[in-house]
């Protein structure tokens, strides 16, 4: 679970099509090129996909940051 | 037109029809694209490079795409947000091309769905395949 943050790494590259895009806990769409809203639903989807997980829309519209998508992924990771 | 609401979908629900392109359709999809390339333009051309004929442009039998999701599935409320297509087999005018999609994801969060399409000549043939992003606005 603390690899978490390396793990989001190849998605975010990905999805917001930067090969060299490094993301850290305190990361979000106002510090990252492109984080625009389509590129946050294409996110979004990406992690629910890849780990299994459903998020509410009112759950992210709490989070401030990359670090907060975590921790709220590890809530849910630690649930199933 | 369907018109599904949110909860109505699920993974798994499938849609289809079928569509042919004449050449009337294949001149006005040339003038609005700009697209003037022999290959689709010039039935001499695409015979000498191996083609039954002119060749449908890509573009343009993936329009069928945007037909699935805006008028089938999900239909009325649908915002056709992305696509990724491979184009496997050439296509020709008068063809009749059938069209499949399948809902192989949901996610609540924002509405999104993801529909796996594809299209196929009478014979199974693959003409392209498609991943689709789709936003539902209802």
């Amino acid at each position: 679970m603390d690899n978490l943050l390396e793990e989001l790494q190849p998605i975010f590259r990905d999805v917001l099509d930067q090969p060299n895009l490094i993301i850290t806990r305190e990361s979000n769409a106002s510090t990252v090129e492109d984080w625009d809203s389509l590129a946050h639903v294409n996110l979004v989807t990406a992690i629910e996909k890849r780990y299994k997980i459903r998020f509410a829309l009112g759950e992210l519209q709490e989070l401030k940051d990359v670090g907060d998508m975590i921790d709220l992924m590890k809530t849910k990771l630690g649930q199933k | 037109m369907t018109e599904y609401q949110w909860t109505d979908l699920f993974v798994g629900l499938r849609h289809g029809f079928s569509a042919a392109f004449t050449e009337e359709m294949m001149k006005n999809f040339e003038n609005l694209s700009g697209d003037v390339n022999p290959l689709h333009v010039d039935h001499e051309y695409a015979v000498h490079a191996g083609f039954v004929g002119p060749v449908l442009f890509g573009m343009m039998s993936s329009s069928l795409y945007s037909r699935l999701v805006g008028v089938y599935l999900p239909g009325k409320y649908a915002l056709l947000q992305g696509i990724d297509i491979d184009f496997n087999s050439p296509c020709y005018v008068g063809e009749r091309l059938n069209v499949e999609g399948e809902i192989i994801f949901l996610s609540d969060a924002f509405k999104r769905l993801e529909v796996k399409a594809t299209i196929r000549k009478d014979s199974r043939q693959l003409v392209s395949k498609a991943t689709i992003r789709v936003g539902f606005h209802g």
